[in-house]
């Protein structure tokens, strides 16, 4: 029967609403259980007022019997206590009974509930058949009591009057009135709320309007709403009740807020007393009664409500399931707190607050590992791990505050400080005082001795981290690792501190972040400084010492720390090694001379430019580069061009691997992408199908991104093990100081032996540090070469021209070669080509650089076999110049040396001439051989000149007279002279070559000829065979005439006496005057035998005339080239003719002119007929071909025009016949022409008058 | 459409000075193709940005290369892509039927050996919009009959 | 307003970051840094999470409590971070967003500047006026 006890209410979730009941208690009492069980089983929908979302609600209640003084004095703003029904019970169904007794008692209870104002209430009439059963004595209809108390009390509302049947049976009609029932109770019951709620909200609502007003008092209000909250906790509605929480945290931030901007409510009084107490939140109640009643008496402290608050709001949270909303809540709320106290600038104990927040954190922490399973907290745990951090670094704080983290433990005021800091916690709690892991224990003992905290610290730290980790807040983690190391180096143990400082170090570097990384660095660098790891720390040092963040003064004393050790002496053997790139770096480097290629033995210079990056200047006693050299042979000019083209113009880049302010590596680019257009043609026809753009290196691309290197720089946390390698050659430079910035250094590299240096590493030595920069990239070599000597000559001025002095450069480059006093040029002479000695001959040498260095005269001695030039002292690589004056000798006609031995005794060639392609003049190569002092073997050197004349020469005959005619024709660009032409004969004295040219000196101008003409005079008889010589002086028409140089040529006449005379008449018709045209005419051809047969004439030995004369046989032929004529009968024929002299032979040929005018005579030949048996006349001897071959060129010309007589002409074989029959020993008859000379045919220009014909008609018959 | 035409003016007289000022060596081995592109590359970054600044944040490559065939290319060619297409490997074809850089110049096969300069500008465009993005790609392009193209775009893992 | 207002790199390095000069700049570069922990965790929860617009703007990162880190991520994944004290609390969330859309704006105008060359560290006089703008305290 607890129901009907009284019994102090206590606000836990077992409230229920409450439900009085008055009337017949036993009846009552026999239907409660079946009544409390079926009222919540179905749910009913809960429409509410201000558009709130109707809800579905399990209804519940809590049956009291009626009291008077249940019923709510006015201006009672309880809501708990509150009945929201009440109902009258009666199963009485007599109208007597009724009429007695019950009506009475109903009235009561009515007008009781009138008064008080309730309207919620409902009559139940319970009937079952028993009762009626008991008295059958005047039995009215049951309805009537009904219908009496409707009429009685409900005026028209009927439906407060229920009917309940049978209750205790199961029946269907029992269980429909049941369930009628109970849906009228609910409806009640929520109409109820609705209203009742309602009028309560709306109270409050005008109650908060008030605020404003003066002793409005916030707890108060406080509590009113809180009351609405309790009774959505009871009615289950948790979201509601969050919601009045809410509005009250807000309300409250709110009047904090404007406390802060200024206006001073005066209800703030109690929250801004100063914190006595901090003993955190208290989660494991549902209501922490305290502080609800210190709230209530308005003397709860800013935690307290706070607290309060939060311990409700997690409360409901948690009935909510939503557990990782408190977590978040929590640290807000805690954040919050700290921040509100400062602004309303409570006053608490040192650390207080970390104690408060500290216990809080585990508080909400243990109170949500309490309602979730460890899966869920695993996977949340990025809800709770602000917590965890919240509460590590209030701890740490903590410790620091009360002396737990230096080395040597607490002072006493430090004692004290954690006396009064635990005296605030209070007592623990009844909740926790026997679970050992309680949050008031743990800060207890961690504030207890430095060893607890220490153990407390680095549990919670380690969690957090791990924490962190597990989520992937590795950042998180990093900064939780980095105080972890502060705690550390407090502690005095660096060594734990370091790893955690590298490992955050790490991440900042590889994320670029340049502060951050700065100060790192500076913790790292006391770590090292105190585990006294020498290059590790000098290392740090370096690149703090270089690091822009730092102010020059902090530059300045790292650079200092590493010039202090260097400065003390330590031991040589090992010097401390660091890598350069955090000291200095490369910046540039230049080749003097740019090529970067040398000769062995010059001088080449290295010009380094360094940035050193230390604040103050440096002095570094020694800075060498070590060099990889590699033999190449044939190391030459070749391989600079390579040199120029691969470093430009000897400066080489080094690209900044800027430490800090540079991005890092991750945002490097990778190789840029080069795309190409392509086109796709069909392969049957070559017509497009397609074009595009591709990507070339692809592969590249997609590959380079795996593997993203640090470059060196951001990488040497810890210094990179470099070793200087020594070299075997190194580029040193002593005593240099680099001043912060750019340096440039200039080294003399050595370059004694040919072939490539390669520059490896780069050191400099501080004392007893050395700064090493272990690969130079991109690689830097230079090149030494070395040069066989060379010896050129080259014509001063194009062309160089035969026979006149002609200037020829000589160059000498030296090469390797040192010209020593007396070495000396030897020149084999030709006496083709004599040198001339000049007077003054000077010689230039001149350095690679082409700058003169001297110039001397040189002495040359010739012999007629050797020429010496007697050469000045020149050093290697330089060049050597001089001209000499050379003649070309002009190879005059058939000169035949006989070939003799050279002095260096190599045979000698005969220049030989030839026709140069693009000039009209002869060319002759003139080698020349020079012994050289450098070399065993002796320089052969070419000249090419050019003969500038060209010579002809023709027989000319009239009649028996003979007449030479030479044509000179200057084939060069030059003008001449040409003086005393000379004609000579040598074997024949008799004959005599009378010149016919008048003048003695000719101008003979470029591209000109020159005809000179002399007639030839014999006594008794004219030799058959002539030689002649045509000699003449030349010289530049410029030069005087002292300059006059020989000119020879030379040619042979053979056969020249003319044999016959050929004569010819043409005779008119007979009885004509004049020859006509159309008409035959006789032509008479007369042959005269004008000399003695000569000797190498061949007769025919068979045919003899009977005067026993020997003869020979002639032909005759009659043709005419330009057909004027036309031949009737036999064109040609035979004749004999006696070999003695005025042997004439006549011959009459019909010819018909075809033309009128004067037309020239048809031509007459007359040939040579040798029979089968004769011999050849003429052996040709391999010389003279030779001879031939050799002038032939010289009158190339003469042949064409191939009438007159000419050498080439003489011997060979005339043929008429077809060319099959010239071979020569065929035995077969020939007829051979004679030479130009030997016929003379009076003939030859003679014309006759042709008178047109008179009939044309006639003519034309003819003519066809 | 006059408002395109500005940029399509432009657009072939930027091509016409590369490839004038570009000496034998530059033509033959694509690096006129190279520049324009890098030059495209610069633009898209810049361009994407702005378009994107008020768009929700991308769910994945998918959702940026929508964006690229849908906005990006109707603010830049006055139409959306007519096509796209993905393996789901990392590559994408972007096909435009009626390509504004090229519909000027010809239907059908004539002008096709110049038509690489064309997109050269035009697949940097899409590779600095994407690379922006965070998205690391390479764009080809192809055309077999003018004005359609289709784009090549290959995504690089990392 | 602000205190600090970073702009960060897509591959997580500072472009621009600039702290109100009173306060320790330390700090809060080691603070933004570490908030890229949280704006990590939020891009790659694009889409898990119901409901969520996929807005360029993070909201608050996290609260110490000195400070409330507020995030915001570009398309091109460039992240803007804004510091403010937490005892500022004139601030409401759209006054934060709109400052973000003012960064955001300026920004890309830098990004179209063609001075500029993307990936390196912000020099802009314009971009530094509007952050400091943002930095001028307002009670």
């Amino acid at each position: 029967m607890e129901c009907q006890e009284e019994r102090p209410i206590i606000y836990t979730m077992e409230n229920k609403p409450i439900v009085t009941c008055a009337g017949d208690h036993n009846l009552f009492t026999s239907l409660y259980t079946s009544l409390a069980q079926q009222l919540p089983r179905e749910p009913m929908e809960w429409r509410r007022t201000y558009g709130r979302a109707p809800k579905m609600i399990h209804l519940e209640a809590n049956f009291v019997q009626f009291k008077e003084e249940l019923l709510p004095k006015d201006g009672n703003k309880a809501l708990l206590t509150f009945p929201f029904l009440h109902i009258y019970w009666t199963d009485c169904c007599d109208t007597e009974a009724y009429k007695s007794s019950v009506k009475e008692d109903m009235l009561r209870w009515h007008n009781s509930l009138r008064t008080h104002g309730s309207a919620d209430w409902v009559i139940i009439v319970v009937e079952s058949n028993d009762t009626k059963k008991k008295n059958k004595t005047n039995i009215l209809p049951r309805s009537s009591i009904v219908d009496k108390i409707r009429s009685d009390f409900c005026n028209k509302q009927n439906d407060r009057c229920v009917v309940l049947s049978d209750p205790l049976k199961d029946s269907s009609r029992s269980q429909e009135s049941w369930n009628s029932l109970l849906l009228k109770l609910r409806t009640l019951l929520l109409m109820s709320f609705t209203k009742n709620l309602g009028r309560f909200e709306d109270d409050m609502r005008t109650l908060r309007e008030k605020r404003t007003q003066p002793g409005w008092s916030f707890c108060e209000y406080f509590m009113v709403q809180e009351e609405l909250a309790f009774v959505f906790e009871m009615l289950q509605q948790f979201e509601d009740a969050l919601v009045q929480y809410d509005e009250l945290d807000a309300l409250f931030t709110q009047y904090v807020l404007n406390f802060g901007a200024g206006d001073t409510a005066n209800w703030l009084g109690s929250f801004c007393a100063p914190v006595r107490n901090w003993s955190g939140l208290l989660l494991r109640r549902p209501i922490d009664m305290e502080k609800r009643d210190s709230i209530q008496h308005e003397e709860a402290s800013l935690l307290d409500l706070r607290s309060y608050l939060f311990s409700r709001q997690c409360t409901l949270l948690i009935f909510l399931q939503r557990p990782w909303e408190v977590t978040q809540r929590a640290l807000e709320l805690l954040h919050n707190c700290v921040q509100e106290l400062r602004l309303l600038e409570v006053s608490v104990v040192d650390g207080a607050l970390d104690c408060w927040v500290f216990l809080s954190c585990l508080e909400v922490l243990h109170r949500i590992e309490g309602c979730c399973d460890q899966a869920q907290l695993a996977a949340n745990s990025s809800h709770t791990v602000g917590l965890w951090a919240y509460a590590t670094d209030k701890l740490k704080s903590l410790g620091e505050l009360c002396g737990l983290v230096s080395e040597k433990g607490p002072t006493s005021e430090d004692l004290n400080k954690t006396v009064d800091l635990l005296a605030g916690l209070g007592d623990e709690r009844p909740e926790t005082v026997n679970s050992l892991q309680s949050p008031y224990k743990k800060l207890k003992e961690a504030l207890s001795s430095v060893e607890a905290f220490e153990r407390h610290y680095l549990e919670l730290s380690h969690a957090a981290m791990e924490m962190y980790r597990a989520i992937g807040r590795v950042r998180s983690a990093r900064l939780v690792g980095k105080s972890l190391a502060e705690f550390h180096m407090r502690k005095g143990d660096p060594k734990k501190a370091e790893t955690f400082l590298q490992e955050a170090l790490k991440s900042y570097l590889s994320e670029g972040w340049s502060l951050p990384v700065t100060h790192t660095r500076r913790q790292i660098a006391e770590c090292q400084k105190l585990l006294d790891r020498k290059e590790d720390y000098l290392q740090t040092s370096a690149l703090l010492a270089g690091d822009s963040n730092l102010s020059t003064e902090e530059r300045t004393h790292f650079c200092q720390e590493i010039l202090n050790f260097a400065g003390k002496p330590g031991n040589p053997s090992h010097k401390a090694t660091l890598s350069m790139s955090v000291f200095a770096q490369l910046t540039q480097l230049q080749f003097h001379p740019a090529c970067a290629s040398v000769h062995s033995g010059a001088a080449l210079k290295v010009e380094l430019t360094l940035r050193c990056m230390m604040p103050i200047s440096v002095h570094i006693q020694q800075l060498a580069a070590s060099i990889h050299f590699d033999v190449d042979h044939g190391g030459t000019h070749g391989r600079t061009k390579r040199a120029q083209r691969r470093t430009n113009l000897g400066v080489i880049e080094f690209k900044m691997g800027d430490s800090l302010a540079g991005l890092p590596c991750s945002a490097a680019p990778g190789p840029s992408l080069e795309l190409d257009e392509v086109q796709d043609r069909s392969p049957s026809d070559n017509s497009l199908n397609s074009t595009g753009v591709v990507c070339k290196n692809t592969h590249l691309l997609l590959h380079h991104h795996e593997g993203t290197s640090l470059p060196d720089t951001l990488n040497c946390v810890s210094p990179p093990t470099v070793t200087m390698k020594e070299g075997a050659q190194m580029l040193k430079v002593q005593d240099v100081t680099l001043a912060p910035g750019n340096n440039s250094i200039v080294f003399t590299a050595p370059s004694g032996q040919a072939g490539t240096y390669t520059l490896r590493q780069l050191c400099a030595t501080v004392g007893e540090v050395q700064f090493v920069l272990s690969h130079i990239y991109p690689s830097v070599r230079y090149e030494v070469y070395s040069q066989e000597p060379q010896l050129t000559v080259e014509p001063l001025s194009e062309p160089l021209l035969a026979g006149l002095p002609q200037m020829v450069k000589f160059t000498l480059l030296t090469g390797h070669y040192t010209v020593k006093k007396g070495d000396a040029l030897q020149l084999s002479n030709a006496e083709t080509l004599p040198i001339l000695p000049s007077t003054s001959c000077t010689a230039r040498i001149s350095s690679p650089t082409a700058e003169l260095v001297s110039e001397s005269t040189l002495s040359i001695q010739s012999s007629e076999k050797v020429t010496s030039i007697s050469l000045p002292p020149t050093p290697p690589y330089h060049v050597l110049e001089f001209q000499l004056e050379v003649v070309c000798v002009i190879p005059s006609g058939s000169e035949r040396p006989a070939n003799e031995r050279l002095t260096n005794g190599e045979v000698r060639h005969r220049p030989r001439s030839y026709s140069h392609p693009d000039t009209p003049m002869t060319a002759i190569d003139q080698r020349m051989s020079i012994d050289c002092p450098w070399s065993i073997y002796s320089t052969l050197l070419a000249l090419t000149f050019y003969i500038p004349f060209k010579t002809k020469h023709s027989l000319l005959s009239a009649g028996n007279r003979k007449y030479i005619q030479v044509c000179v024709q200057n084939v060069s660009d030059v003008n001449f002279t040409l003086a005393e032409v000379k004609l000579t004969e040598k074997q024949h004295a008799s004959l005599e070559l009378q010149s016919l040219n008048t003048k003695t000196h000719q101008l003979l101008c470029s591209k000109h000829s020159l005809f000179c003409l002399w007639e030839v005079r014999w006594k008794d008889e004219l030799p058959s065979c002539m030689k002649c010589v045509f000699s003449a002086s030349f010289s530049p028409l410029s030069q005087d005439t002292s300059a006059f140089k020989p000119f020879h040529y030379q040619f042979q006449l053979e056969r020249v006496t003319t044999l016959y005379s050929v004569k010819a008449e043409i005779s008119p018709p007979a009885g004509e005057q004049h020859c006509r045209s159309g008409l035959l005419c006789g032509l008479e051809v007369c042959i005269t035998r004008l000399t003695e047969p000569a000797e190498g004439e061949i007769a025919e030995e068979s045919k003899t005339d009977p005067d026993g004369l020997k003869v020979t046989k002639l032909m005759y032929e009659v043709a005419d080239s330009n057909s004027n004529w036309a031949v009737c009968g036999k064109s040609s024929g035979m004749v004999l003719m006696p070999m003695k002299v005025n042997a004439t032979h006549k011959v009459h040929i019909e010819v018909m002119p075809l033309f009128a005018g004067h037309l020239p005579f048809p031509k007459i030949k007359v040939l040579r007929y040798l029979p089968h048996t004769a011999a050849l006349a003429i052996q040709p001897d391999p010389d003279s071909c030779v001879e031939n071959d050799s002038l032939s060129l010289l009158d190339k010309t003469l042949d064409d025009q191939g009438d007159t007589a000419s050498i080439r002409s003489r011997g060979s074989v005339h043929s008429v016949g077809s060319g099959d029959q010239q071979q020569r020993g065929v035995a077969m008859p020939r007829l051979e022409a004679f030479s130009p000379g030997q016929v003379f045919n009076h003939s030859h220009t003679q014309q006759v008058l042709v008178l047109p014909a008179t009939d044309d008609h006639i003519m034309e018959v003819n003519a066809t | 459409m006059a408002h395109e035409a500005p940029f399509q003016l432009l657009h072939s007289e930027l091509i016409h000075y590369i490839c004038k000022t570009a000496d034998g060596a530059d033509s033959e081995n694509g690096r006129s193709v190279t520049k324009l592109e890098n030059m495209g590359f610069r633009v898209g970054q810049g361009l994407i940005e702005r378009l994107t600044k008020d768009t929700a944040r991308f769910k994945d490559e998918l959702d940026v290369m929508k964006f690229i065939c849908k906005d990006f290319w109707t603010c830049v060619f006055k139409k959306q892509i007519d096509n796209l297409r993905t393996n789901h490997q990392g590559i994408y074809v972007l096909q435009d039927n009626k390509f504004l850089l090229l519909c000027h110049m010809s239907a059908g096969k004539q002008y096709l050996e110049h038509a690489p300069k064309y997109l050269a500008f035009t697949c940097g465009l899409v590779r600095g919009a994407l690379s922006n993005m965070g998205v690391k790609s390479i764009v080809t392009a192809e055309v077999s009959v003018m004005p359609a193209c289709k784009f090549q775009v290959m995504i690089q893992k990392l | 307003m602000a205190v600090c207002i970073a702009v960060i790199a897509k591959e997580n390095y500072p472009l621009y970051i600039r702290s109100v000069a009173t306060q320790n700049e330390l700090k809060f570069h080691y603070t933004v840094h570490t908030s890229l922990d949280v704006v990590e965790e939020k891009i790659s929860s694009v889409g898990k999470a119901l409901g969520d617009q996929r807005e360029l703007y993070l909201g608050l990162l996290y609260p110490t409590e000195d400070y409330k880190v507020y995030g915001y991520v570009t398309n091109s994944k460039v992240k803007f971070v804004i510091v403010v004290d937490s005892s500022n609390t004139s601030l409401r969330d759209n006054e934060i967003r709109s400052m973000f859309r003012k960064l955001h704006n300026s920004f890309t105008d830098v990004m179209c500047n063609p001075f500029y060359n993307p990936g390196d560290p912000i020099q802009s006089k314009a971009f530094n006026g509007v952050v400091s703008g943002m930095m001028v305290q307002t009670g």
